[in-house]
């Protein structure tokens, strides 16, 4: 039975209409004189040569008729790949062209054509790739392999006079010190929340009074406003820090990574908790009694039927958790703890908007790889819990 | 599993006792500190680099947050010195009416004398530059109409001068503008204003600069990087009816008394900030988009401060 074939790709067709109608009316690049003067808008045929400009577009215009007329999600995803890197290197090429020798004042970044135009063909990507349904290791694969291939591109210096990579420049030395703190922050105050939210959901589980009020209680929580509980726990981990100068070595300080890794640990009990009673409801009566008939224990149960059959759904609220953090983590640098909110923030005070994506872009690349990482974690081990079943043991 | 589980447990223990080790802090390093904007950052590295080059170690901890959480961590102890401004000592304290704050001399007076008995924090060496909030207008106006003070562009608007203002709204709805209207005898109607809610000096310069909604006049800071850049004229507040507001580095006590040349180290940089200056450097920064560390490794070397 095969599906009856449209004669236009309509994700193919709404693309092309967007990423044409963005070249049409939205500038290529934006030039600055320097880092806050608004910016003039320059379009493609301005800012690189005749046949340069016509090349990209000759190479859009192919992308345009694979989205529309090609089916084959192995073409698809190299057209889009192709159409991502022409784009780049055109832009990269545009700003070397652009910048006055020597020059650091002047900022050149992409305009609105180029940005959508990388949304159409990321989009176009993606969805072939979800066309491919590939397995769990390849998709993780390929993120590696993006990944690698822009970081050597941006290492490579190809890209250093875009405004973004001009912010980073200036930053470097700050840069890596806080990729690493934000990650650790998000990683860090998602253990905590394992160790304590995982025994609670078994709690939960096993004693049905229990989980209405836990799960009403954490559900408050997870309504306050992120900044606001930061404030709220300033004045009580300060005076702790006051009283006991143990905890203020270990860095339990009103300032600083302290408050913002509580409040993230109290926002993230709730998917934990949630999805650990969920997923060992979950788990089936049957397979429990055998194991009880078996003459397992109560904790041999737990370890080796209950939590194994659960954990799919556990990772889920993981995966929430992670991605969550990843992105509340921002607004840690308001209260001390660091982190690439503190180039978002900062750039915000200066009106810099380039400096404003030095933090948000790695921010959104953290959370995209730790959703595809986890993802592909959820699904291998759905795979050999089903796996297993099949083959009865 | 109880034998693996007393395992992880130990680890974990060892794992925080290294944290303890590591996290403690170096015997007697000052901990530098500032506020998230540049100018503030700026000063704390000159004062960290300054006081490393006289053989003081110190501790990073520049650009930890606003005004509150910077303020709050100076009187938890968490850190030692930072660059405060003298006038917001009238918020500290409660004491925002005193027309000393109107005063360079007289508000350092006050604020280190009330720091200093509350608190046990000491005011060093203030800069001559004032921060405060001003307005500018852009060039072209002010050629044309002759404004160089306040009172000249008071009795400009009063006289059915176009302008139009953009501001934040903390400063058109806190008392500033109400004071500056009434010193000086204009009165904008809410057609002459434009507020941003969440206003930042480089967002109402940058619309003045461009003229957009047609602005003409920007909120600004007196030491701000973008005024001449933006080729905006800063108007002078020639009947001083705004609090003076000048980078003055303070310290704690103890850590003073720890190391008392701290406040000779200090001295002569705070007294090489006049408005021009800091001007100059804070463009460096918020304009050009130097790093705040490359700013004032650069000044240092060239005040031979630094080799």
């Amino acid at each position: 039975m095969r599906a009856p074939r449209e004669w236009v790709d309509r994700l193919g067709l709404l693309l092309t209409a967007v990423g044409a109608a963005a070249l049409i009316w939205l500038p290529f690049l934006v030039f600055k004189s320097n880092r806050i003067v608004p910016g003039e808008p320059r379009a493609l045929n301005e800012v690189l040569p005749f046949w340069g400009a016509l090349g990209v577009q000759a190479v859009l215009l192919g992308d345009a008729a694979v989205a529309l007329g090609v089916a084959d999600a192995r073409r698809r995803l190299a057209a889009a790949l192709a159409g991502i890197v022409v784009l780049a290197l055109a832009v990269a090429a545009a700003a070397n062209a652009l910048t006055p020798p020597g020059n650091k004042v002047v900022r050149i970044a992409p305009g609105g054509a180029s940005w959508v135009l990388l949304l159409c063909l990321g989009l176009m990507a993606t969805d072939a790739i979800t066309r491919m349904r590939p397995g769990p290791l390849t998709r993780v694969l390929l993120l590696a392999l993006t990944l690698a291939i822009a970081g050597a591109a941006l290492a490579h210096g190809s890209f250093d006079n875009l405004s973004v990579m001009r912010e980073y420049a200036v930053n470097a030395g700050r840069f890596p010190r806080e990729l690493l703190r934000h990650a650790w922050l998000a990683a860090g105050s998602l253990i905590a929340a394992l160790i304590v939210g995982l025994p609670l959901g078994i709690l939960c589980h096993r004693s049905p009074r229990l989980r209405p009020p836990v799960l009403g209680t954490l559900g408050i929580i997870q309504t306050i406003p992120a900044i606001a509980l930061f404030g709220i726990l300033m004045a009580p981990l300060g005076a702790l820090a006051a009283r006991l100068p143990t905890a203020a070595a270990l860095g339990i300080r009103g300032i600083g990574a302290a408050p913002a890794v509580v409040a993230l640990f109290l926002y993230s009990l709730l998917p934990i908790v949630a999805n650990t009673v969920i997923g060992l409801r979950r788990v089936s009566r049957a397979a429990v009694e055998a194991a009880l008939g078996m003459g397992m224990t109560d904790s041999q149960v737990l370890w080796r039927i209950e939590l194994p059959l659960a954990l799919p759904v556990i990772l889920t609220g993981i995966r929430v958790v992670l991605v969550q953090n990843i992105g509340m983590v921002t607004i840690a640098a308001l209260i001390g703890g660091g982190g690439l909110g503190t180039f978002v923030f900062q750039g915000i005070g200066q009106n810099a908007i380039d400096l404003v994506l030095l933090g948000a872009i790695p921010i959104v690349a953290l959370a995209f790889s730790a959703s595809v990482l986890l993802d592909a974690l959820i699904e291998a081990l759905d795979r050999t819990a089903a796996a297993s079943t099949e083959d009865g043991s | 599993m109880r034998a693996g589980l007393a395992k992880i447990l130990r680890s974990l223990c060892a794992a925080a006792l290294l944290a303890l080790v590591a996290a403690s802090p170096l015997e007697a390093a000052v901990v530098v500190s500032s506020k998230l904007s540049s100018e503030s950052a700026m000063i704390g590295q000159m004062i960290r680099l300054l006081l490393n080059a006289q053989g003081i170690p110190t501790v990073d901890r520049l650009r930890i947050g606003a005004t509150p959480v910077v303020r709050q961590a100076l009187l938890a102890g968490e850190i030692d010195l930072y660059v405060e401004y003298t006038g917001n000592a009238g918020l500290f304290f409660n004491d925002a009416a005193d027309p000393a704050w109107k005063d360079l001399e007289q508000g350092y007076e006050l604020g280190s004398r009330l720091d200093y008995a509350a608190n046990r924090i000491v005011w060093l060496t203030p800069a001559t530059a004032s921060n405060a909030w001003a307005l500018a207008v852009r060039g072209d106006v002010a050629q044309a109409y002759h404004l160089r003070t306040m009172s000249d562009f008071g009795r400009w608007v009063s006289g059915g001068g176009e302008v139009v203002l953009i501001c934040s709204a903390e400063f058109a709805n806190a008392g500033t503008l109400r004071s500056l209207e009434r010193t000086y005898g204009f009165k904008l109607r809410s057609s002459q204003l434009i507020v941003l809610a969440g206003g930042e000096t480089a967002a109402t310069i940058a619309a003045a600069a461009a003229g957009t909604n047609g602005a003409n006049t920007a909120m600004v800071y007196g030491t701000d990087g973008g005024i001449a850049a933006a080729h905006l004229q800063i108007l002078e507040d020639d009947r001083h009816d705004q609090p003076v507001y000048a980078p003055v580095p303070i310290i704690r006590e103890s850590v003073l008394r720890q190391y008392p040349q701290i406040a000779t180290i200090v001295k002569p940089l705070m007294e090489s900030f006049d408005r021009e200056t800091l001007q100059q450097l804070n463009a460096r920064v918020q304009i050009d988009g130097e790093s705040d560390e490359a700013v004032a490794v650069d000044y240092l070397k060239r005040k031979g401060w630094l080799k």
